[in-house]
């Protein structure tokens, strides 16, 4: 039986009748087609699938799409604005902060919900702010470099 | 700026910052089906019977099939020993059999991936369940069942090496050192679980776009199992999530194609699209193979190690895959990069029901060296020789004889890694004592230190053991022992007074690794015009010819050879006036020769890369962890074409390397995987990957590289665990024999000395 819900993301409003079961992963990813979240593992251990809800990372893979109702989803697609990349987008691409980009976008948004809360982060803050997402190419080196350079140019303006 | 030499961003980096980079399951293509795949679930048994007509009638299936849609029900890389599908009804014998728990039996192919899976319930398989071979030991007994009943015993492939005299080295040697290592099962852990979609194009041709390393390699056995001409088939990467041999053996690529094929036999003309869950990936494609090898080693007092011999088992699993030529490595490098007059290797690879031992990153270098460099570790402190000195006064120089005794390829750095090495970690050398390492580490407690940079381990304050510890490697760049290696490459310039643009076409797969960004500098260095002029054209048999796998360190080696003649080929045409120009190559390099099969004489590989490494450790007492605090990791890469990519591959690799050596604990008990989840499987987190990584790349040129470069990707890899040893060693004072690392053993090994495992 589906449940309708009413979801904004990336500054644009959807409604559709889901199934309660649907995770917000899938919403995402197979009814809205926004596939740059991505799915890693099935027991929310690699972070592939975070997106921002209400403004805090959430993994998509942990959220039921109903609970989503009435939010206001940011996923990768909607961080770059008119062409313009995020500072955050933008260190990773200069500092390598990536190899394969599968977890990529997860990263990004677990970095922006932590340059929210705290702009000027340590290297250890970063660390802690990272935890809950995976990579495998990385050794995570070039990852925590870009995340303290792109707290850096938002700091700057 | 010149191209060669620059730390470019990867030019893949804008549409995976975006997320627009398209992955295997990222794909949706109009009134696509979806496929799930009934995996056996059970170590070895026999099909009697399956009975799919539950399954055919259930909502929204359109087709399930079995062994009897497989036209040739084999494949594999080196030996097709292991059926599509497994069950009654073709031709392939044995195919009956289950011989592990990934082993595919059935395919539903649905309307929804729901539908598709509530069905896989519905097909009902009457298994006989066969006695279970659990471990090398297990199937190396003469009355062992047999994992392929129609071979005479589990033995896959021996190889051994006959050097000098083994005896009379022993008998020179004033101290002898014996071990026995065990090394276990890595999971690859790309964090793209494997996906694709496949249909079948207007031309006729059956289309797989997935994620592989080699396209052409993947064509070829789909075209096999399918009976078919290899230009019916096309295959076409699209981002691909982490590899690192992984993708080197099939995982969906045949089936895609196998259910496009039927469905478009049916007169169904629908794609199919596939997505394994981490589970499924993590049953499904292979593992690094756990290793088992008993070492004797002996040394005079002046340090020459005079005696080498060590017996050495890789568990192959269910199935070949890449099994003969890892094990042709680790033979190669059990016994390390030294000059070594004795030496006698006795190495195997046995089948047993565990999930099959494949290629991941090193390819049985890692397990070679982590018995060789253990040795020479033990050596030193037998000798009470420095570790530094006593490889020095042994290692493989320009000229020298390798242990299967042809010479080393010209261009050996190995000396001068180690020199390096040894001098970043605070070694000096003495003219008369030779090489003297700095003083010990002392035992501290992190958490009063405000210099150290903190780690997850802090979460219990107090005192650390703190130890360090080095080894060295080297490893082949290219096939091996008499494989053919080849890479085409084709340039066009187009323009008509100037080059406007620049096509270049290669097969090579970008795994992450960065290759396609190196291929567009290569191109670029050589034909002198801004890297925004190159065009790549990539990873799809139906455009690019032979590349050969990104893999065996290989590609910037194999690739900027072709790429580098192909350019100035198309060079020379240009200004012959040739519009467009178009020049390609086929880069063959020097041959090589299998091992013998008594002796294991064999010019082996065609080039080498060498590195070197220097760990410092923490050890909690308390609790047994084990923190990487400190690597500096000297690799000679003989050119670096992008400095910046490279210690990207360097961090990488120590940090997967630490996983293998500590936290990754891959528990197959009975042939059943009980770490099939990124939960209970644990890679290494953004708390556990080593902090203070000094990367000192050097560029001594290779004669037959690209610029001078040689490959460098598995090389940083190779050496970790056998350091991370030598400084728990040297933070606990007791040897540990068997990988991983994990709390509980070192624990014990500190603190129940008498209780360990394993005897040693």
């Amino acid at each position: 039986m589906g449940v309708p819900i009413r979801v904004e993301v990336n500054g644009r409003v959807y409604e559709h009748t889901v199934e309660p079961r649907l995770l917000l992963v899938h919403y995402l990813r197979d009814v809205l087609g926004l596939t740059g979240t991505k799915v890693g593992c099935d027991t929310s251990q690699c972070g592939a699938c975070t997106v921002l809800m209400n403004g805090l990372a959430v993994k998509s893979c942990t959220v039921l799409a109903v609970q989503a109702d009435g939010a206001q989803i940011t996923t990768i697609e909607g961080l770059a604005k008119d062409g313009e990349l995020h500072p955050l987008q933008q260190a990773f691409w200069e500092n390598h902060g990536l190899q394969c980009g599968y977890c990529t976008p997860g990263m990004i948004l677990a970095a922006y919900d932590l340059l929210q809360e705290n702009p000027n982060p340590t290297e250890e803050e970063v660390r802690h702010g990272l935890e809950g997402n995976l990579c495998r190419c990385t050794g995570y080196h070039n990852i925590v470099k870009a995340v303290l350079d792109a707290a850096q140019r938002m700091r700057e303006g | 700026m010149r191209a060669v030499g620059s730390s470019i961003p990867r030019l893949d980096a804008w549409q995976k910052v975006t997320g627009e980079a398209p992955f295997p399951g990222d794909i949706y293509l109009p009134d696509m089906l979806h496929m799930k795949v009934l995996f056996a679930g059970r170590p070895h048994a026999r099909i009697r019977h399956i009975d799919v007509s539950r399954a055919e009638q259930a909502p929204g299936v359109v087709a399930v099939l079995t062994a009897r849609d497989v036209p040739v029900n084999e494949y594999g890389l080196i030996l097709p020993d292991q059926p599509v599908l497994c069950g009654p009804g073709s031709a392939k014998e044995g195919a009956d059999v289950v011989r592990f728990v990934g082993d595919q039996v059935a395919l539903v192919i649905a309307e929804s991936e729901a539908q598709a899976e509530a069905a896989l319930a519905l097909i009902d398989v009457d298994y006989e369940d066969l006695p279970v071979v659990a471990s090398v030991e297990e199937a190396l007994r003469p009355d062992a069942p047999r994992v392929h009943a129609h071979r005479e015993s589990n033995l896959l492939h021996a190889y051994r090496i006959r050097r000098g005299d083994i005896e009379r080295g022993f008998e020179a040697a004033d101290v002898i050192v014996e071990a026995t290592f065990r090394t276990g099962f890595q999971e690859h852990a790309y964090l793209q679980p494997e996906a694709g979609v496949s249909y079948v194009d207007e031309d006729g041709r059956i289309v797989v776009i997935t994620a592989g390393q080699w396209v052409h390699e993947d064509r070829q056995q789909i075209a096999h199992a399918l009976a078919l001409p290899e230009d019916r088939i096309v295959v076409r990467y699209v981002g691909i999530g982490g590899a690192f041999g992984g993708r080197e053996d099939m995982s969906v690529q045949i089936i895609l194609a196998l259910a496009a094929w039927r469905l478009h036999q049916r007169g169904i003309r629908r794609p199919v699209k596939i997505v394994w869950s981490r589970e499924e990936s993590i049953i499904g494609h292979h593992k690094r193979h756990a290793m088992v090898a008993r070492a004797r080693w002996g040394a005079t007092r002046d340090g020459r190690v005079v005696a080498a011999q060590v017996d050495l088992v890789l568990d192959a699993g269910a199935y070949a895959y890449t099994s003969t030529k890892v094990l042709g490595n680790a033979t190669l490098t059990c016994v390390g990069p030294y000059e070594i007059p004795n030496v006698w290797v006795d190495a195997r690879a046995v089948y047993t029901n565990n999930i099959p031992g494949g290629a991941f990153r090193g390819f049985g270098a890692p397990q070679g060296h982590f018995v060789a460099e253990n040795m020479m570790n033990r050596l030193a402190e037998a000798l009470g020789m420095d570790p530094v000195e006593l490889r020095e006064r042994n290692i493989l120089r320009e000229g020298s004889i390798l242990p299967t005794q042809a010479p080393v390829p010209p261009g050996c750095s190995m000396p001068e890694v180690l020199t390096r090495l040894a001098e970043e970690a605070g070694w000096r050398r003495d003219p008369e004592k030779g090489w003297q390492a700095p003083p010990p580490l002392p035992p501290g407690d992190p958490c009063q230190d405000p210099e150290r940079p903190c780690t997850s381990l802090e979460a219990t304050p107090g005192p650390r053991l703190r130890g360090r510890g080095l080894a060295i490697a080297y490893k082949n760049v290219g096939f091996s022992f008499g494989f053919v290696d080849e890479c085409h490459a084709t340039v066009e310039l187009h323009g008509d007074a100037a080059i406007e643009r620049v096509v270049v076409r290669h097969a090579g797969a970008d795994v992450g690794q960065g290759a396609h960004t190196v291929m567009a500098q290569m191109a670029a260095e050589v034909l002198g015009v801004p890297l925004d002029k190159i065009e790549l054209v990539v990873s799809d048999t139906a455009k690019t010819e032979n590349s050969g796998s990104a893999s065996a360190s290989r590609m910037t080696f194999m690739a900027g050879n072709a790429i580098q003649r192909a350019a100035q080929e198309a060079l020379r045409l240009w200004h012959e006036e040739e519009r467009p120009a178009v020049g390609h190559f086929r880069y063959i390099p020097r041959p090589t020769t299998p091992y013998d099969p008594e002796t294991g004489r064999s010019d082996p590989n065609i080039t080498y890369g060498y590195v070197g490494q220097y760990v410092e450790v923490e050890v909690d007492p308390e609790t047994g962890h084990v923190a990487l605090t400190r690597v500096i990791s000297v690799n000679d890469v003989g050119k670096a074409i992008n400095p910046q990519l490279i210690e990207g591959q360097i961090e990488g690799a120590v940090s997967q390397a630490f996983g293998w050596a500590v936290t990754e604990d891959f528990r197959v008990v009975e042939g059943r995987p009980l770490t099939d989840r990124l939960s209970t499987y644990l890679i290494p987190t953004i708390w556990d990957s080593p902090l203070n990584i000094q990367s000192v790349i050097l560029e001594i040129p290779d004669p037959q590289g690209p610029f001078g470069a040689r490959g460098m990707a598995e090389m940083p890899f190779i050496p970790l665990a056998a350091a991370i040893v030598a400084a728990v060693r040297d933070a606990i004072g007791v040897w540990i024999d068997e990988l991983p690392l994990t709390p509980e053993r070192v624990w014990r090994a500190l603190h129940r000395p008498a209780e360990r495992e394993g005897g040693t």
